[in-house]
């Protein structure tokens, strides 16, 4: 199993928690303020009603009726007012609460080491940012207001049961065992329960997505029966889950509900009971019986917001997690010398105890072309990583200007040297902010428009209906392979990096579109030093130096020609290439 | 209750939203009989409690008769026992109607999609179909889940109405007619509540696809150092959700608060109008005390109508989007009558572009416009998106067979083939026959297996995502040469990989296909190379043949593509 990212435990999520609502203390203050004082005014009605059912029985006139019901109106519109106050500042409380959390989360999650995230899968990454995001938005947003507005309604609406007579008392503590023991039972399950069920959810979409966007190779291959099963399986799953927590709350709806039935049953025989023997009123006993059912509905949100509640913090823990994740730069404040880049006997390895790359030493002159070739999975795109400071080395160093490059703040190092790999990714936004991703603070449209018109891209670009506000990425516009090469080409003209390692940057590309690029490419690495991974010959072919990596090291080193003439395993790859025998 | 899911969703009736809903509805008659049943069971129990407490107080405790008390305290435990048995089975219908409607949705649209298999992404947008899993089955669901509450509600709210207008008629016609009134009041605030919640969803939606962006984009931002930048695009796209928020709130506490005024003045309204019923002895104290009651329990039945109808709504929306893609036909349909087929190990020929392939060889496939070798391909293979009687195995046109036997004897595997989740061997192995590790090695593609710690047990994630894209093209390789089939066409399935291991790919494909009819599109000269014959076409006519030394010999157009000597960049 891969090393999933590390989970905050349980006091750091209470503290952390704790910390958020001391941040906003007249928020906070006034939410929970006004709540208790809207719950008070609601107690009004009860008492008022049980004094004029007492009255009636004991002959009353038409004045006292118009007497209550105007006071009745006056604390129904009170009670009215104050709620509207005080659910808006929660509600406010809740969304600012939030925003905060998920920005620090945001901000943790892009410091990550990228090898913590490879080595834990972005399964378990993308888990957090959209379904533990999701969770906590609905908890913060929705759950935890609704549970503190139930707990204040609870204990003041129990506090007016209880000023009418202690007495009330007795018949509430029937509730206690139930309820007590059917929220054991019930919350020891149900978080699992519910986890397991909303995965089986993401599957069943996950299978579609697949089958739907694979729709060609399923009929190519023959893969229908395979998909339909798939499917089919998935709902199985699905059901299994959803039958599950359906048992569960099977058991646990009815305990509830017989927990809130046994108090009022009780208070009204118990009730009944002490007026004939004349210790309470008729008044008395029909406000305690009013007020103890007025407590099933905030006891009943109480509890069924309690799971959510459960699930909240589990998915907060997730999210604090990540900034446990030690970081693997140490800023020690030099500045490099100048632009040479070297490596001295570096080592690496993703997994302890076997190293990728064993003892490379590179020195890269300023604006030299170095091409690096070698079979997949000898190490090129490591060194290649290395080269460009996203992995610390385990030996040996890696420095531009005599500092190491994980010494320099990641804002500083992107000057020096950047990274180009196979994956375009187009982040979800309008292709401004796409670009601006890479530019320099205070860089406009100027700017950007230039860097694109530099790879070749300006031309399609304005002839987008939006041009640069098009929207684009993941379910927006879709980029050819071509044109998200371009835009990643552009981000790397605004960078402006003095050395470019580019990782088989024009891999994925379709060859049909290859030689277009070829031509932004030359704009890009102009005047730069450049390091290319590439598996396209000619292009290395061009470059001042050739090094030919194998099982971790530099076999062969040298320019075109001397390696062409030295008969080593390039030239006998470029001969087959150029139909001379293989 | 049934098992699920259903072994065959059935046929469904596409013609519109309506007819879709009513043929799923029929589908499932018993379980949503049984839900409402128990919703008018639930809700009928709930709406006579405050009677049960009115006589409770009146017969109980007021006439200091204990026999009573205890009597009606005993009605009032039977009533909420009910309440509570019957709503539990209530809720089990409603989640197994929700689930049966939600499943037969996604089997459906499984099984269509298969159906039109590549005609699919040519006629709807694949992210259509892909948010029928993600949003409507639920909206379909939910519309047979709230049948059961729907139910419920509407016969509780008449029998309250009998109680009511049997005890007095004035506070029964003030209840029964102020109720709807007020709802309806409520319905001016629902509107912009809707307007600025979808307002603000929409902008959670674009939030969150920024956060997961993070996840495949961080090595991007990483490589160049744009964390920064993103973060404070983040920040900024967080505040505006958090505005948006703050805006819903503003009507949402109003509605809150709206729902604590409503009923409070019926509650007010009942005392004012009954008390002095009650003063002059018409009606009892406890009946004042079950009107109290009744004025709050109104609210629920009428706030699950409105659900009912925002639900139903929102069903046919979806229903809609599901008919849509259950209409469309594929572009390739079996042919009325039958041809005979051709014997195994005939030649493939397409009068279009005159290309030849012969049975059993090796051909390579050039064009001067790359664009023109996959579209070729696609023709092949009876894939593309118009059909004509053009391509002939054996003499026989491809349109005269039956699809399926089209599909077994020629497979294409274009660049945008997909790997699918699952366990890797499985993916590979598509046919069920075996031969994975060879067709592994041939595709040079052992290397991946070594580094993976469970093998071909491998769970495959999403899209293969895990794999680099020269590790996915040469499982998709893989597992082409695992089907096996007569004719195999591949189109530029080396583009991605380095030349090393192109050149184990070319030396190894030949002999691995031995004796069965292999085309390739490609310009790798290590591939072209070891093809028995290759053909390069220029606007879509094949026009010249031979070797790949052959051609580079006598062909200036085919010397320029493959070399590609003319532009070498700076």
């Amino acid at each position: 199993m891969s090393p999933a990212l590390p989970v905050a435990d349980g006091p750091s999520v209470r503290r952390y928690a704790l910390e958020l609502a001391r941040r906003h203390p007249r928020l906070l203050g006034s939410a929970v303020g006004l709540h208790v004082l809207a719950a008070a005014a609601s107690l009004a009605a009860p008492r008022l009603l049980g004094g004029l059912v007492e009255a009636v029985e004991e002959g009353t006139t038409l004045a006292h009726v118009d007497r209550i019901a105007p006071l009745l109106a006056l604390f129904l519109l009170i009670q009215t007012v104050l709620t509207r106050y005080a659910r808006y500042r929660s509600q406010v409380l809740g969304e600012q609460v939030l925003a905060e959390l998920r920005e620090d989360f945001v901000a943790h999650t892009l410091d990550l080491p990228v090898g913590t995230v490879e080595a834990a899968g972005s399964g378990d990454l993308l888990t957090r940012t959209s379904r533990d995001v999701e969770q906590l938005s609905w908890t913060t947003r929705w759950a935890l207001p609704e549970w503190t507005i139930a707990v204040v309604s609870a204990v003041l609406i129990f506090a007016a049961a209880l000023s009418v007579g202690w007495w009330v008392a007795l018949p509430c503590l029937l509730a206690v065992p139930p309820l007590a023991v059917g929220l054991r039972w019930y919350l020891a399950r149900a978080k699992d329960g519910y986890l397991r069920e909303s995965a089986s959810y993401s599957q069943i979409n996950a299978t579609l997505a697949d089958t739907v966007e694979g729709a060609r190779t399923v009929e190519a291959l023959g893969l229908g029966r395979q998909r339909i099963d798939a499917a089919d399986t998935d709902c199985a799953d699905s059901y299994d889950a959803e039958r599950y927590t359906l048992r569960l709350r099977t058991a646990f709806f009815p305990a509830m509900e017989v927990s809130y039935l046994l108090p009022m049953v009780g208070t009204l025989l118990f009730g009944g009971w002490l007026y004939t023997r004349g210790q309470v009123t008729l008044g008395e006993v029909t406000a305690a019986t009013l007020y103890v059912q007025m407590l099933i509905d905030p006891v009943e949100r109480l509890v069924a917001i309690l799971d959510e509640l459960q699930m909240g913090a589990a998915s907060l823990s997730r999210l604090l997690g990540v900034a446990l994740v030690p970081d693997d730069r140490e800023v020690s404040g030099a500045q490099p010398l100048d632009e040479k880049l070297e490596a001295r006997d570096v080592r690496f390895s993703y997994v302890e105890g076997r190293d990728v790359l064993h003892g490379v030493d590179l020195d890269v002159g300023v604006g030299e072309r170095i091409a690096m070739v070698g079979p997949s999975g000898a190490g090129k795109s490591t060194l290649g990583r290395l080269l460009a400071g996203i992995h610390p080395p385990r030996t040996g160093s890696v420095t531009v200007g005599d500092v190491g490059l994980v010494e320099l703040p990641l804002g500083d190092l992107r000057g020096h040297v950047a990274l180009v790999t196979q994956e375009h990714h187009v982040f979800v936004g309008t292709l401004r902010e796409n670009l601006a991703l890479a530019a320099p603070p205070g860089a406009g449209d100027v700017e950007i428009r230039a860097a694109l018109d530099a790879v070749d891209a300006l031309e399609w670009v304005d002839a987008l209906p939006d041009g640069l506000d098009t929207m684009v990425g993941s379910g927006r516009r879709a980029l050819t392979a071509a044109q998200a090469q371009q835009v990643a080409l552009a981000r790397l003209v605004l960078a402006d990096p003095h050395t470019l390692v580019l990782d088989e940057a024009t891999s994925l590309i379709d060859p049909r579109a290859a030689r277009h690029l070829e031509r932004s490419l030359a704009a890009v690495l102009h005047g730069r030093t450049v390091i290319a991974i590439a598996h396209r010959l000619f292009s290395a072919h061009d470059a001042d130096r050739v090094a030919v990596v194998e099982d971790g090291v530099i076999t062969e080193f040298g320019s075109h020609d001397e390696l062409v003439a030295a008969g080593g395993s390039y030239a006998a790859l470029w001969d087959s290439w150029h139909g001379r025998g293989s | 209750m049934r098992s699920l899911p259903l072994d065959h969703p059935g046929v469904a009736d596409h013609r519109g939203p309506g007819r879709f809903l009513w043929w799923m509805a029929r589908g499932q008659w018993q379980t949503l009989l049984g839900g409402m049943i128990f919703g008018i069971l639930t809700m009928s129990a709930q709406a006579v409690m405050p009677a049960v407490l009115g006589r409770a107080i009146d017969r109980g405790v007021a006439a200091r008769d204990t026999r009573q008390l205890v009597l009606w305290a005993g009605v009032m435990l039977g009533v909420g026992l009910v309440y509570a048995v019957a709503g539990i089975m209530r809720h089990r219908f409603a989640v197994t109607n929700w689930l049966i409607a939600a499943y037969r949705t996604v089997q459906l649209v499984t099984r269509q999609a298969v159906h039109l298999g590549g005609t699919l992404p040519r006629k709807v947008s694949t992210g259509e179909v892909v948010s029928i899993g993600s949003s409507d089955i639920s909206h379909l669901g939910q519309v047979m889940d709230i049948s059961a509450r729907f139910a419920g509600a509407v016969v509780s709210f008449l029998l309250v109405s009998v109680i009511l207008l049997s005890t007095s008629v004035t506070l029964g016609v003030v209840v029964l007619c102020g109720v709807p009134v007020l709802m309806l009041l409520v319905g001016p605030l629902l509107r912009p509540l809707q307007a600025r919640s979808a307002h603000q969803r929409q902008l959670m939606g674009e939030l969150a696809s920024t956060a997961a962006d993070i996840v495949g984009g961080l090595r991007v931002l990483r490589g160049i150092g744009g964390e920064q930048v993103f973060l404070a695009r983040y920040r900024r796209e967080s505040q505006t959700t958090r505005q948006a928020g703050v805006q819903v709130a503003k009507v949402q506490s109003l509605l809150d608060a709206l729902q604590v005024l409503l009923p409070g003045t019926f509650v007010v309204l009942v005392v004012w109008l009954g008390a002095p019923s009650a003063v002059a002895g018409e009606i009892t104290a406890g009946e004042l005390v079950a009107f109290y009651g009744y004025s709050a329990f109104l609210m629920i039945p009428l706030r699950t109508v409105t659900e009912f109808a925002n639900k139903l709504i929102r069903a046919r929306v979806s229903a809609r989007r599901v008919c849509r893609v259950l209409s469309l036909t594929p572009d390739v349909t079996d042919p009325e009558t039958l041809l005979p087929s051709p014997p195994p190990g005939s030649d493939l020929y397409d009068a279009r572009s005159g290309l030849l392939v012969r049975a059993g060889r090796l051909l390579a496939v050039v064009s001067d416009s790359p664009d023109e070798s996959a579209h070729l391909a696609d023709r092949l293979g009876l894939a593309g998106e118009e059909v004509d009687d053009d391509v002939t195995l054996g003499g026989v046109p491809l349109t005269g067979l039956a699809r399926a036997e089209v599909r077994s004897r020629i497979v294409v595997s274009d660049t945008g083939a997909q790997l699918f989740s699952g366990p890797l061997g499985e993916r590979l192995d598509v046919g069920g026959r075996g031969g994975v590790d060879l067709a592994l090695f041939t595709a040079s593609a052992d290397d991946i297996l070594e580094a993976l710690p469970e093998g071909l047990d491998t769970a495959v994630t999403e899209k293969g995502r895990t794999f680099s894209g020269g590790q996915r093209q040469r499982l998709v390789l893989a597992r082409a040469l695992t089907s096996d089939p007569e004719v195999l066409v591949l189109v530029e399935p080396t583009s991605a990989v380095d030349a090393h291991t192109e050149a184990r790919i070319a030396a190894r494909l030949r002999e691995h296909r031995g004796g069965r009819t292999t085309v390739v599109t490609t310009m790798s000269p290590l591939l072209l190379d070891t093809a028995d014959e290759v053909a390069y076409l220029e606007d879509g006519r094949v026009v010249a043949t031979g070797t790949h030394a052959e051609l580079l010999e006598s062909c200036p157009g085919y010397r320029a593509v493959v070399t590609r000597d003319a532009e070498v960049p700076a």
